[in-house]
């Protein structure tokens, strides 16, 4: 039985997968709509997304820390928080602090390349890791299922036909590329895949055949048993699609930073590092999908001293990663060609459980990573004393829903036509001005309300503001802004002024 | 090291599951057991006497024609439906291949050896008849007398008529049969030293030997039988000298009735006196069930002994006693020659067939199903090279004689249709008739082992019986399932990676309970299905399955 199939029983409405109104299934490779879509200019774009799965479900509320509530976090979860003292904080933003494993993206956030989004989640958020992995992979609404994951579906549209007459003279490359065993659902197109998958470090390692200091060798049986496997294994990965063209890129990209060394186990940076040398070889492909497992921490994700345990080695090996990552991208000038991104099924509970862990919860941070996002903060900490919950549990609430963020990158960091982006996310989300150094309304309403803003806060000093057409904002207090657009109105509750910071 | 000294050991379950993946086209974890405990010499006792030599004949399988269910073999020929006749012949022989009702057996293994040595293909040979005859020769005199099987298959209709010898006669030899007699069916072109076995006057000498042997009604529509014949007239009555490999013989020409007879009988004496004969066939032997590679060492202590056994004058040729020292020698059950070849595509997809209890339909009441269950056996082994009678030459398949050997089924092409066949049992979707779907039930087989942990046979039990776990779950499914041991460290890969992706065990126990709970939630449903077709997909892909 096919996953559509599973899902027809599984839920009541199964989502077509339609483009502007076409199946995807009548897309030919030969069809007029096919090769108009082949000749236009946006396929010559450069531009790669890296997404970074944190499987499990990760504690956003000891990985972003909200230093201007600490008592309030330190009474939720007494056994697991983080001392004030030893949490990282930002420049420029004393209300927020950072784990204390992740001075990298500390760094980063400080250099203005790490955007933290806070409070990411959906409507009617799933607690169940499988069924809130494929809301996040497929991009719909927590009561609908789809057959396809959001960036199959928009590799799809991209590359229409895919792989009927790939690779060709404007994609030779794979679309993507997905290091783990499994396929993601996020890479899945209609029919297929639209990824590449090299199932391990290990095998891109036996696909290109350099030596690999950082697995340990696959383990072998003796005899002849053990050199037909090791035999088999090597044909196997060979046999991934694109195989030449990987190992081409391979074989011409360096790695330039300094990774964590093999003893750090960083799987996430092996995988990395990776990727880099692809993206420094030339390699042309449009999404990566790595992935870190072992969020889902029920029970002890502290030791005895809470700065360190499962959690704080989980937050240092991604920290790091990126950061080696992101300083491998400086070193081949090639960090305006590339964005990251971190996602997790769901966030954890605000408040810890007696084991030292904490249960499934709902909304989390997200980060987002490059020289290319604008804002280094969108939402705000969440409010812990008003957090919502039964029975003694309390939940972190959605400020912005994840789609927000896919339509950021759908259309401002792929350059999607816009009603595209729409139909391949199945709803219109407004920005959150990932990509734009503007912070524009979404809304009628108050200037200090949240709400009202794309970038999810009231704006900063020094950041533009557009006040879109149609939006009356109401100002009960001075305003410093770097310079402001008025298409719409603002509505004075009393003497206060507007700053032009210039 | 030991060689053909017999293995006395009492089988345990990896030795005996690794005597049947080589003797048979893989077991079942039920033969398994049965066979865990007893000899090898009982064993292979076992697998001989197991045989049955008058299976039922094959089946018009095309449900749009009047005789579909019916035997054809007996019918007139049509040759009209040539190909698919011959094909539902395949069909049925990879019936009885897959078959789990029939007690495991030898038979069959041992005869596609013979057909991969004696090779005629379906393409080149065409009559359907004269194929089921020789399949039919080829099967029933497979433990016999080698002796008798050259001579045998020498005069079969559809090895005259693959190899030309039909066209063979006086004045105007057709070679070919004369050649590869030689080449391919007794001496071997070398020797293991690399000294050529016979000369190019040996190849036209046998060639006027075996003139005058012809078949009748080829392909002759409306026909109801045919023969081989030996006619004199065609046949070359002159002596016949061969070379110094063999001896200076003369073999005397005739001019009597049974002129071809006697001559073919000195022919085939010649053959087999010729001191690398028994060696070559010995060596071909080993090579389908021991170990491909064959080195000085193995050629001294194994094939050397072993052939003069099988030439021993109280031998003489009978192949029975040859195999049985064979399966039972301490060589066979070494450790370094369990998992020492890559899994033949009939190993490959018969055995999955017989691991995973995909039971063959019956005949000749299901023959629609049994069409498409032989159909897709058939071609996912001709997608992996293998296709079943019909060889790409009459060398036979390339990997049992060219450098690589076994290796040779292995190309990134070949992975890909490894895969493509082994996904069909991990996500089911053949639908063989409408009430059997080929393929795992993971979640039925995941249901049995819970029913099997309860004291009441009860599945939602929640309270009562604690879930089944993702490691009992693993640990079962890969039971006598590889050739090799996994490493502890690749099951707990696994079940952490593979199975549960990075969660935690207990969380297989939440989604299980859940599960059992609710059964027809079909969300519950997918989750473990979700889960279980993946690990199941990804170990049937493994490197280990596919070596034994």
């Amino acid at each position: 039985m096919k996953r559509r199939d599973f899902l027809a029983a599984a839920s009541a409405s199964v989502l077509p997968v339609m483009l502007n109104g076409f199946g995807l299934k009548a897309m030919s490779g030969q069809s007029a709509l096919v090769q108009s879509l082949l000749g236009t200019t946006a396929l010559a774009s450069d531009r790669a997304l890296v997404i970074i799965y944190l499987n499990g479900g990760n504690d956003g509320l000891n990985t972003v820390i909200p230093l201007d509530q600490y008592s309030l976090y330190n009474g939720l979860r007494s056994n697991i928080a983080i001392p004030q003292n030893s949490v990282l904080t930002l420049d420029g933003n004393a209300a927020t602090g950072l784990h204390p494993a992740m001075t990298g993206l500390k760094n980063l956030y400080n250099n203005g390349k790490l955007s933290i989004v806070h409070s990411v989640s959906y409507p009617n958020p799933d607690q169940s890791h499988y069924r809130a992995t494929d809301i996040w992979m497929t991009a719909v609404d927590a009561n609908q299922t789809s057959d396809s994951g959001w960036a199959g579906r928009y590799l799809e549209n991209r590359f229409p036909g895919y792989p009927v007459g790939y690779p060709n003279t404007q994609m030779k490359d794979p679309l993507a590329i997905q290091i783990g065993y499994l396929t993601s659902t996020t890479l899945l197109g209609s029919q297929q895949s639209m990824g590449i998958a090299l199932s391990d470090p290990n095998s891109f390692y036996q696909l290109v055949g350099g030596p690999n200091n950082n697995t340990p060798p696959a383990d072998l049986p003796c005899c002849e048993a053990g050199e037909l496997i090791a035999y088999i294994r090597r044909q196997q990965a060979l046999s991934v699609g694109y195989a030449k063209e990987i190992k081409d890129a391979a074989g011409i990209g360096v790695n330039r930073a300094t990774y964590p060394p093999a003893a750090d186990k960083n799987y996430l940076a092996d995988q990395l590092k990776i990727v880099a040398r692809l993206i420094d070889g030339g390699l042309n492909t449009k999404i990566y999908f790595v992935s870190l497992s072992g969020f889902d921490t029920h029970s002890t994700q502290v030791d005895t001293d809470v700065t360190i345990g499962a959690h704080a080695l989980l937050l240092g090996k991604l920290s790091d990663a990126i950061a080696a990552f992101q300083q491998d991208l400086n070193l081949m000038g090639k960090e305006d060609r590339v964005v990251g991104m971190t996602f997790s099924e769901f966030g954890r509970r605000a408040n810890s459980n007696n084991s030292k862990g904490t249960d499934h919860g709902t909304a989390a941070p997200m980060f987002v990573f490059g020289s290319s996002v604008k804002h280094r903060t969108i939402g705000q900490n969440p409010d812990l004393a008003t957090l919502p919950g039964t029975n003694g549990n309390k939940e972190i609430p959605m400020q912005i829903d994840f789609r927000r963020v896919y339509t950021d990158i759908l259309n401002d960091w792929f350059g999607t036509n816009r009603t595209t982006t729409n139909s391949l996310l199945f709803h219109e989300f407004p920005t959150v001005s990932l990509f734009s150094d503007t912070v524009e309304t979404v809304t009628s309403g108050n200037w200090q309300d949240r709400s009202t803003w794309t970038v999810g806060r009231m704006p900063f000093a020094n950041e533009y503001v557009k006040v879109n057409a149609g939006h009356t904002i109401t100002v009960g207090q001075n305003i410093m802004v770097k310079n402001i657009k008025l298409n719409g109105k603002l509505k004075f509750t009393g003497p206060y002024k507007v700053r032009i910071v210039g | 090291m030991a060689y053909l000294e017999p293995y006395t050991s009492v089988l345990t379950a990896r030795t005996a599951a690794h005597l049947l993946r080589r003797a048979t086209f893989g077991p079942t974890q039920t033969e398994i057991t049965n066979f865990t405990g007893m000899t090898a010499a009982a064993a292979v006792q076992l697998l001989i006497s197991n045989a049955n030599y008058s299976p039922p004949p094959p089946i018009d399988l095309d449900s749009n024609q009047p005789g579909a269910g019916e035997t054809y073999m007996d019918k007139p020929f049509d040759h009209g439906r040539n190909f698919e006749l011959g094909h539902y012949l395949r069909c049925w022989w990879l019936g009885l291949m897959a078959s789990q009702t029939a007690p495991p057996s030898l038979l069959d293994k041992l005869t596609l050896f013979w057909q991969n040595h004696f090779v005629t293909t379906r393409e080149g040979v065409g009559d359907y008849r004269f194929l089921h005859q020789y399949l039919l020769l080829l099967r029933n005199g497979a433990l016999t007398n080698f002796r008798t099987l050259v001579i045998e298959i020498t005069k079969d209709p559809a090895m005259l008529r693959y190899l030309n010898g039909n066209e063979n006669v006086v004045g105007s030899p057709n070679e070919n049969y004369g050649r590869e007699l030689q080449e391919l069916l007794t001496v071997g072109v070398i020797d293991f030293a690399g000294n050529k076995n016979y000369t190019e006057d040996d190849v036209k000498a046998a060639a006027r030997v075996l003139t005058g042997w012809q078949y009748t009604n080829f392909e002759e529509d409306g026909s109801t039988e045919f023969t081989t014949h030996f006619a004199l007239d065609k046949h070359d009555t002159t002596n016949k000298t061969f070379s110094s490999h063999y001896g200076n013989t003369i073999i005397t020409g005739r001019s009597t009735a049974t002129a071809g007879d006697d001559e073919l009988a000195d022919l085939v004496d010649m053959l087999l006196n010729h001191p690398q004969c028994a060696r070559f066939i010995c060596r071909k032997l080993y090579r389908w069930y021991v170990n491909p590679n064959v080195d000085q060492t193995i050629e001294d202590n194994v094939i050397i002994p072993l052939a003069n056994f099988f030439a021993s004058p109280t031998n003489n040729f009978a192949i029975q006693p040859v195999i049985v020292k064979l399966l039972t020698s301490q060589i066979f059950f070494d450790n370094a020659t369990i998992g020492s070849m890559v899994k033949a595509p009939v190993d490959l997809a018969v055995g999955m067939m017989r691991f995973f209890n995909q039971p063959v339909p019956t005949l000749p009441t299901d023959y629609a199903a049994f069409k498409i269950y032989g159909d897709f056996l058939y071609y996912r082994m001709q997608d992996m090279l293998q296709p079943l009678m019909d060889q790409p030459s009459v060398f036979g398949y390339e990997p049992y004689y060219q450098t690589g050997f076994s290796r040779v089924w292995i190309n990134t092409t070949t992975i890909g249709y490894r895969y493509q066949y082994t996904d069909a049992y991990a996500e089911p979707f053949l639908m063989v008739s409408p009430t059997y779907q080929m393929g795992i039930d993971v979640v039925a087989w995941a249901t049995q082992l819970q029913r099997a942990a309860s004291p009441t046979g009860d599945f939602s039990d929640v309270p009562v019986t604690p879930a089944v776990t993702c490691t009992v779950i693993v640990n079962t499914f890969i039971k006598n399932l590889f050739a090799v041991e996994l490493f502890t460290t690749q099951v707990d890969f696994l079940i952490d990676t593979i199975m549960m992706g990075g969660l935690p065990r207990t969380s297989w126990n939440f989604e299980w309970n859940a599960y059992r709970s609710e059964p027809t939630n079909g969300g519950y449903r997918y989750a473990v299905l979700d889960r279980m077709q993946k690990l199941v997909k990804f170990i049937l892909r493994m490197a280990e399955f596919h070596i034994c």
